[in-house]
């Protein structure tokens, strides 16, 4: 059962300058005393998730908006369990799937069959999952024999099909998307569009970050609007998809 | 969240961690085919070192010393290899965490996972450098005794406190980004103060620098069984005691620790 309720969870990044800011600190320390060690105590941090609390139940697709540094994408790492809320408390049922920076972890100097099978581990299938699915992945990509090189050799476009393809091609109960992912030429890229949607149709939970109000307003039955870390949830445009809808 | 409740957590990163092997196996095996990627002998290459090295020294030092070649070749072997591996790992470990950030921020696994990987690798690479023992125990001045199955016993130990090192060091680097140059000196002074191309008698009645070094007993349960045919019992024991301190250790911080780290990266 997929599930993801959250009670008034805090994601706070410590700010760690170096010396500069002790060393500023301590001299300053030497003349005003008190004011300024109650300063270098407090270290700076950035709240980028602020208390926020809520439920998301299967059938659910929730379109996170708010301006850019609101905490959107902060608020999907902490959804993938990789930032632990500092204060309140995060709970996740169901097997978690992130489409975040696709480019980021891929292995350049590995071939491209090398970087499905390490991207397959990495985002939980078994060895005998992945190496079922490669030649599915193979195909879609359309690379052929650039498969075997190292992926140093490709172009953005086409690292981005293959790190799309294998991060698509997963299963999972939660899916968590920044924007939705748009690859390739225009022929790839209608492609690669009806393989999302196909993969947000199974998928019984979507949380989509997105600056498109057509898209969320197309996609989602849910709206959260992030602003500066504080989370409102918002009722959802008419054309809303889903639960509750006339 | 109290602490018992990040002390769960932090064992439950460790077992799920180790459970991965598949995740580790393959990134570990896929680091190691990429250093000798185009290369003719690959990874033999670290074999062939090792010999050419261990040559130069053995009869440069040997002579030096006024050593016989039958015990000394031997003895260098060994603590070179192992002291080889544990500076590979140790240094390793400072970047376990900094140098996988991409994979941390964009893909949940536990962290021991990484830590791990970096094991592994080693442990493949000291695979390929323990053949050069294979003929260097035959040959010893000793010969072989039984005592030489307690050998991979001994590297398994090195892997094993690799495991708590990696841990310990990934989370200390990762925050305080100081502690790889300093780790890095404070191994150079080690491998001169520690019994590996001399021997500890030299050390006359200050025998307690070797005593109280963990790393010679590192060294030590690998070496006394191939150069001199028998088991090193005092230095399992401090081994012993090393190994458990360094985890519990190790546990307590990463109790502390193991969720602030990716806020770090």
């Amino acid at each position: 059962m997929a599930r993801i309720v959250a009670t008034d969870a805090v994601v706070e990044f410590p700010i760690y300058t170096g010396m500069h800011r002790s060393l500023k600190s301590a001299v300053l320390h030497a003349t005003t005393g008190g004011r300024v060690a109650r300063d270098a105590a407090n270290r700076v941090t950035v709240r980028a998730v602020d208390r926020v609390s809520f439920e998301i139940r299967a059938g659910d697709r929730v379109g996170l908006v708010g301006h850019n540094g609101a905490g959107k994408s902060t608020l999907l790492r902490m959804l993938s369990g990789i930032y632990e809320p500092i204060a309140g408390s995060l709970e996740v049922e169901g097997r978690v799937a992130t489409l975040l920076e696709l480019q980021l972890g891929i292995d350049p100097d590995a071939s491209g069959y090398d970087n499905i099978l390490l991207r397959g581990v990495m985002a939980g299938l078994t060895l005998r999952e992945i190496r079922a699915r490669v030649d599915e992945i193979a195909a879609f990509t359309e690379l052929g024999d650039y498969l075997d090189m190292p992926v140093r050799t490709y172009s953005s476009g086409m690292l981005l099909r293959l790190a799309f393809a294998v991060s698509t091609s997963i299963e999972a109960d939660i899916l968590l998307m920044d924007e939705w992912l748009s690859v390739g030429d225009a022929e790839f890229a209608n492609k690669a569009s009806a393989r999302l949607e196909q993969l947000v149709e199974r998928t019984p939970i979507l949380v989509l970050a997105s600056h498109s109000p057509e898209l969320i307003a197309r996609v989602c039955n849910r709206v959260f609007r992030l602003a500066q870390g504080r989370l409102t949830e918002e009722a959802p445009s008419p054309a809303a998809p889903g639960r509750g809808a006339p | 969240m109290t602490f018992a409740h990040r002390l769960a957590a932090a064992g439950r990163d460790i077992r799920d961690g180790i459970a991965q092997v598949h995740v580790w196996g393959l990134l570990g095996w896929q680091d190691m085919r990429q250093r000798y990627r185009r290369s003719v002998i690959g990874p033999f290459w670290l074999t062939l070192s090792t010999a050419i090295m261990l040559a130069t020294m053995g009869l440069l030092y040997g002579r030096l010393f006024g050593q016989d070649l039958r015990h000394y070749l031997p003895y260098l072997a060994v603590g070179l290899i192992v002291w080889g591996t544990l500076l590979a790992i140790v240094n390793e470990s400072c970047q376990v965490f900094i140098g996988a950030s991409a994979v941390i921020k964009q893909i949940r696994l536990p962290l021991t996972t990484h830590v791990c990987r970096v094991i592994w690798r080693n442990a493949l690479l000291l695979a390929h450098n323990a053949v050069i023992l294979v003929p260097l125990a035959l040959w010893a001045e000793h010969g072989p005794t039984l005592a030489l199955f307690s050998v991979p016993l001994g590297f398994a130990v090195l892997l094993l406190n690799g495991l708590w090192i990696g841990l310990f060091l990934g989370v200390l680097c990762a925050r305080f980004r100081d502690v790889p140059p300093i780790v890095a000196n404070l191994m150079q002074i080690a491998f001169f103060i520690t019994p590996i191309i001399f021997r500890p008698e030299v050390l006359g009645n200050r025998a307690w620098i070797a005593a109280w070094n963990p790393l010679y007993h590192l060294i030590e349960v690998v070496r006394a069984p191939i150069v001199e045919g028998r088991l090193p019992l005092g230095s399992w024991a401090g081994l012993a005691a090393f190994t458990l301190g360094g985890a519990l250790v190790t546990l307590l911080l990463f109790a502390r620790t193991r969720a602030r780290v990716p806020y770090w990266l």
